[in-house]
């Protein structure tokens, strides 16, 4: 079965950035859902509970990406599935808070190709993980 | 630069269609605001508008490498984010730069390439930093500095803004020649007082003269240590300008290099600083061109394609440390050996770390090579001797295929003395401005003899004129009169020293003088010099104190 | 310092002691001293090697006004400031120029680093303990006082430098 991500962010050409990672190497094939904003995202997100890995945006119209989180986390919606929270320069108080209402890291733009392949690996490595547990 | 070079460089059309409407519109929004400020209305469900749309805006274009955008985004960013707490600030001027970054950053969006020339950009933050209270001579000190400054200029809020005052550095460096004064006065206050003590025998009020010394002596260094720490600022604002420098090297070279700076707040004497970027910029150029490998030799063996190039700074103990590695091919040793051998140098007996130390020789630093990138042809030697000027030192180490680092230490702050240098019987010495009155071409027929002493007449009276070289015990009598001489001075006494030459003003790091020189009576210390050279620095209160018991 | 036969044999030990191979090989072939020897004037001298930090090229020594005679000047070590003796004023020779060929070794002693100007450095001489005889008596020159012994191996003749009384420097 093929590995499926989900990515929410407010920005097309950022879909366009991930549509373009997610077709090479061995990220090729995987099923990749997207969101155009928060509210958008959080039902996506409810909806498969078997993703990799999720990339949130931190700025989006609607429900920004703190807001998606804190509110996935609260509601204990799919706690195993790590959520990546998408930053841009200067918004290092976001990056705490992030983390501190349950990001699994954050990823700060711009980023490369190679960012995104590393934090797949780690993602897949917390996967086998858990179902060795 | 082709935006091809950049991972997504393909969808720069994709960039545009996206970004230029929403700058269209945060344009639009600026040109309403300016006219609701006119008609007295605060505007601020307009200015709360845009702010989505800047982040935007910088996002896709950090992500895209067109940094001109990416920057005046952020600019106008902070702007609004400042003119959002600071209503006071809103008005005419702050409307006006809202719409010429509004307008700027359309017509960047719209023609987008990372070719764009950066300085309309450039210009444009440093208005902005005007605006928003950083000092004026930052805004001098060209753009890759304005830039990083913004970077680390906290968003003042209304509290932070009035508690902030601009101060010109060249106002904390006058100070710091202030204090040392101060200092000076302190010894000799405390000299006076042991003679005194010694004349006299100890009673009350020489107790109290004695603390009162001791006091005088913890306040100086109080305000000592406040002034440096006013002097410090984070090294981000030295290296903001080098992941841009060091995409554009990569892209010229073909190389795939993903820099990785951290430590940005680590703190460094503005005068560290400001001399710091060239060896730093000649290090990472240098890394990017020979020490990381093309893509495709990089897979070959067995590396990623892109190359990794660390900056790192930390403090460590009292220094600061800054290292520069790559995980690249590392030092060349045989090319080392056979360059060093074909300058005479015997590398039979040397080690792997002696053949290292050798990058730092002259005409054997490899940096020959790096002629293609303009500007940028410092070589490792000149770098190093920056660092050493700095009182500073730098170490490499580098292992075949594993690539190379190169770590700086350098002190935190500096006792600077802005020195006028002068040469002496071919050897070159520095004095300290603060005692320096005046430089005189000396005109043989203006010194008479007088006692065996040169005697002149130097603003209306009449001061002593001694040969440097028999002060400082360098010369053989009866040489070539020397052509100028120094007014120096120390509090009433004056005395005119005649040189071979003056070489120019300087700040030099001043640097002990090793216990094995003995306690030389003329010199206080030692400097190196630009070149690497090393000079002495002439104490030139005992030397006049000298001169005067010598009377 | 007092120049008693303990006082002459000490240093000679120190050689020995800082070779690990020599000192455990008890079985093996005769202790040896590891020793850099360099050139002054026609002289060969030499110092244990544990005592030298390393060998540079002299880029530039400049000039202190009024420090002792045998301090030939400063030089910079990679940003600090080496003080560089003139051994050959310290051995009771005349100054020389500085040539090519000139180096200036660098020795670390009681924690501190100092440079020593010499004509010529040669390779790392091994030579074997039993060759190195004490200072002749019937020699008395400046220099004699500084010797730790003088070594004659291979046809060479390698006086070998107590530093310690060498850089005695404010005596
Ligand atoms: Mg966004």
């Amino acid at each position: 079965m093929s590995e499926s991500f989900l990515v929410i962010d407010d920005s097309k050409l950022l879909h366009q950035m991930y549509r373009l990672i997610f077709s090479q190497g061995d990220l090729a094939g995987s099923t990749i859902h997207y969101a155009t904003n928060g509210r958008e995202g959080y039902g996506l997100l409810a909806a498969h509970p078997d993703l990799t890995l999720v990339f949130l945006d931190l700025n989006m119209p609607e429900m920004n990406g703190l807001e998606v989180l804190a509110r996935a986390r609260a509601e204990r919606l799919h706690s195993h599935v790590p959520i990546v929270l998408v930053t841009t320069e200067s918004s290092e108080d976001d990056e705490a808070r992030g983390l501190a209402v349950g990001a699994w890291d954050y990823l700060r733009k711009p980023f490369q190709p190679a960012d995104i392949q590393r934090l797949v690996r780690r993602a897949r490595e917390l996967r086998r993980g858990r179902g060795a547990a | 630069m082709k935006a091809g070079e950049n991972p997504f460089g393909d969808l720069l059309q994709d960039y545009i269609v996206e970004s230029l409407p929403l700058a269209e519109q945060v344009g639009d929004a600026f040109v309403e605001l300016e006219r609701r400020w006119r008609a007295g209305d605060p505007g601020d469900q307009v200015l709360a508008s845009v702010t989505g749309s800047l982040h935007t805006i910088k996002g896709n274009s950090a992500m895209m490498g067109l940094t001109p955008m990416r920057d005046v985004a952020h600019a106008l960013e902070d702007l609004c984010g400042y003119l959002a707490r600071a209503g006071a600030s809103r008005g005419d001027e702050a409307a006006a730069l809202l719409v010429t970054g509004g307008g700027l950053l359309v017509d960047l969006i719209g023609s987008a390439s990372a070719d764009t020339e950066p300085g309309a950009a450039d210009q444009f933050m440093a208005r902005v930093l005007g605006f928003l209270g950083v000092a004026p001579e930052a805004s001098a000190a060209g753009p890759d500095r304005r830039q990083a400054e913004r970077r680390t200029q906290p968003r003042a809020g209304d509290t932070e803004a009035a508690s902030v005052v601009r101060v010109d550095f060249r106002r904390l460096d006058a100070m710091l020649e202030v204090l040392g004064e101060g200092i000076i006065q302190h010894s000799a206050l405390a000299e006076l007082y042991r003679r005194l003590l010694r004349r006299v025998g100890a009673c009350e009020e020489l107790g109290e003269l004695d603390q009162t010394v001791l006091s005088l002596q913890k306040t100086l260094s109080r305000l000592e240590s406040t002034l440096m720490e006013t002097r410090l600022l984070p090294v981000s604002t030295v290296f903001g300008r080098f992941p841009r420098m060091v995409r554009d090297v990569a892209h010229a070279e073909g190389k795939r290099v993903r820099l990785e700076v951290t430590g940005g707040d680590t703190s460094l004497d503005k005068a560290v600083l400001d001399r710091l970027g060239e060896p730093l910029l000649h290090l990472l150029s240098n890394a990017v061109a020979h020490g990381l490998e093309l893509p495709g030799d990089r897979v070959r063996a067995g590396k990623p394609a892109e190359g990794l190039l660390r900056l790192q700074a930390a403090a460590v103990s009292g220094r600061v440390a800054i290292r520069v590695s790559d995980d690249g091919r590392g030092l060349d040793q045989t090319a080392i050996r056979a360059k060093a051998e074909a300058l005479g140098v015997d590398t039979r007996a040397a080690d792997t770390a002696q053949l290292h130390q050798l990058v730092f020789v002259a005409g054997l630093s490899t940096a020959d090579r790096v002629t293609t990138l303009a500007g940028r042809g410092m070589g490792l030697d000149v770098a190093a001797n920056v660092i050493h000027a700095l009182g500073g030192t730098i170490e490499v180490e580098s292992r075949p295929g594993q690539g190379s680092a190169f770590t700086l230490s350098l002190p935190v702050t500096l006792a600077i003395v802005r020195s006028l240098i002068v040469e002496v019987d071919r050897e070159r010495y520095a004095v300290p401005l603060s005692h320096v009155a005046e430089t005189v071409r000396a005109e043989p027929e203006t010194i008479r003899q007088i006692n065996n002493q040169g005697v002149t007449q130097w603003r209306g009276d009449l001061i002593h004129v001694a040969d440097a070289g028999a002060v400082l015990g360098t010369g053989k009598p009866c040489e070539a009169p020397r052509p100028f001489y120094v007014v120096m001075t120390a509090g009433a006494r004056r005395r005119g020293l005649l040189v071979d030459r003056l070489i120019g003003h300087q700040d030099i790091v001043v640097k002990g003088l090793d216990p094995a020189l003995g306690r030389p009576a003329v010199v206080s210390g030692t400097t190196i010099l630009g070149d690497g050279r090393v000079a002495c620095i002439l104490d030139v209160v005992r030397i006049l104190e000298g001169a005067a018991h010598g009377n | 310092m007092a120049i008693d036969g303990r006082a002459a044999v000490e240093p000679l030990l120190g050689f020995v002691d800082a070779l690990p191979a020599a000192a455990a090989g008890a079985s093996g072939p005769a202790p040896t001293l590891h020793l850099l020897t360099f050139a002054l004037d026609r002289e060969e001298f030499g110092i244990p090697i544990t005592q030298v930090r390393e060998v540079i090229r002299v880029n530039g020594i400049t000039r202190v006004p009024q420090v002792p005679a045998h301090v030939r000047g400063v030089t910079n070590l990679r940003g600090r400031i080496l003080a560089v003796v003139e051994l050959r004023t310290r051995l009771g020779l005349v100054e020389g120029p500085v040539t090519a060929a000139s180096r200036i070794v660098v020795v670390e002693l009681r924690g501190r680093t100092l440079g020593l100007l010499v004509d010529r450095v040669s390779q790392v001489t091994k030579v074997p303990v039993d060759s190195v005889a004490p200072p002749p008596e019937e020699v008395v020159t400046a220099e004699t006082d500084f010797l730790t012994g003088v070594a004659r191996w291979d046809s060479r003749l390698i006086m070998l430098l107590d530093l310690d009384k060498v850089l005695l420097l404010n005596a």
